[in-house]
């Protein structure tokens, strides 16, 4: 495996990032005043944010039903947080101080630093305000591939996808002044770790491509491509939960899901969500089909 | 969509045809995931369906991986028998 210090613009972005990453430090745990409680008449996300936004179901929603919707889909966005990040941080821990990976480690120890930080407020988040994490509904069934590069960059790719995603909430409810404070400050907190994070996130993912696409043929390209754009579509419908429905009050959750994850509305929200990772993967020859979320 | 284990093998079988089309059948013992019928990718919209059908919520972190093997360990562990 080529030593990764060949590569000077990886080696001094990841440089820059952690030394920003160093004398930027805070501890998350004396950081936040949260409140002993906070009310259900408030919006707990930002209403263009909630899943139903723009369809023809949330017509039928009044605000305070919308509002309780918005309280439950926050509590299941960072309890989605919080398994995104116990799968990448297995997945850095593996590869830090290996071969192949000699430029990223000191980033990887900021990284895995930051990033347990996140976990265990988005934690604190839904354990205080919810009584609990919404469970992973995941399940590892086989791997994409039994080549140890293909495995690294597919990790990188997913963990940069799961980021960008999540950076367009954080930057969102960040700043919506119609949110109480300990939600704009926990998004906020979150936003500037994790834009170290993708910025570094996306050094890497060049890195390894380029590695790859100068020796597998344009078959296994393409099932890369196409692997890729099928986790973008998984991501986005993850955050549509029959759970988080029944907990809302809605009756017959599945055939809301259905219906409200069917309405043509959603597709321009998908993209906004999505639209700046996918002209990355796309402008770097990565994925083949930038539309494919219209 | 709650109906009775029988007919529920039914409409499992249709949702990887047509989530497939390039499959014409599927046999009762095939490994779903070795063919890669059923992934990573496609788990947690097919256990939603599975809830949809079956009126009964799961959670995969309590379910070992060989039940979604075939429809056979699908039928006789997830919808509770022939």
């Amino acid at each position: 495996m080529t030593d990764q210090r060949r590569d000077e613009a990886l080696t001094l972005a990841l440089d820059r990032l952690t030394r920003i990453s160093i004398d930027q430090a805070q501890s998350p745990y004396d950081r936040f005043d949260w409140p002993a409680e906070l009310s259900e008449d408030e919006w707990w996300m930002s209403e263009d944010l909630l899943s139903v936004h723009a369809t023809k179901l949330a017509e039928g929603l009044d605000e305070p039903q919308r509002k309780r919707l918005g309280k439950w889909e926050s509590i299941h966005f960072y309890s989605l947080n919080v398994h995104g990040i116990r799968e990448l941080l297995g997945a850095v821990v593996h590869r830090i101080h290996i071969a192949g990976f000699e430029a990223s480690s000191e980033f990887f120890h900021r990284f895995i630093a930051e990033e347990n930080e996140h976990m265990w407020f988005f934690a604190q988040f839904c354990q205080r305000y919810g009584s609990k994490i919404y469970p992973d509904r995941s399940m590892k069934l086989g791997s994409p591939s039994e080549d140890a590069e293909i495995d690294s960059f597919i990790i990188f790719a997913r963990i940069l996808i799961f980021e960008e995603l999540v950076d367009h909430f954080n930057i969102r409810m960040g700043a919506d002044p119609a949110l109480p404070p300990i939600v704009r400050q926990l998004n906020r907190a979150h936003h500037e770790d994790e834009g170290r994070h993708i910025a570094g996130g996306r050094e890497i993912v060049k890195h390894l491509y380029k590695r790859l696409a100068k020796r597998l043929d344009s078959a296994a390209l393409q099932e890369l491509d196409l692997y890729l754009r099928r986790y973008i579509v998984a991501s986005v419908e993850s955050l549509y939960n029959p759970t988080v429905y029944r907990d809302a009050g809605i009756t017959d959750p599945y055939g809301f899901r259905a219906e409200v994850l069917a309405d043509p509305a959603r597709r321009a929200y998908h993209q906004k969500f999505l639209g700046r990772i996918v002209q990355f993967l796309s402008k770097n020859d990565i994925i083949s089909n930038p539309k494919f979320l219209q | 969509m709650n109906t009775q284990p029988p007919q529920q093998i039914d409409k499992v079988k249709r949702w990887f045809l047509d989530a497939k089309p390039d499959l014409v059948d599927l046999d009762l013992d095939l490994d779903l995931i070795e063919n890669r019928i059923l992934d990573s990718l496609a788990f947690v919209n097919f256990i939603i369906f599975l809830e949809s059908l079956t009126g009964r919520e799961f959670q995969p972190s309590e379910i070992p991986a060989s039940k979604f093997r075939t429809l056979r360990s699908i039928r006789d562990g997830l919808l509770g028998g022939a």
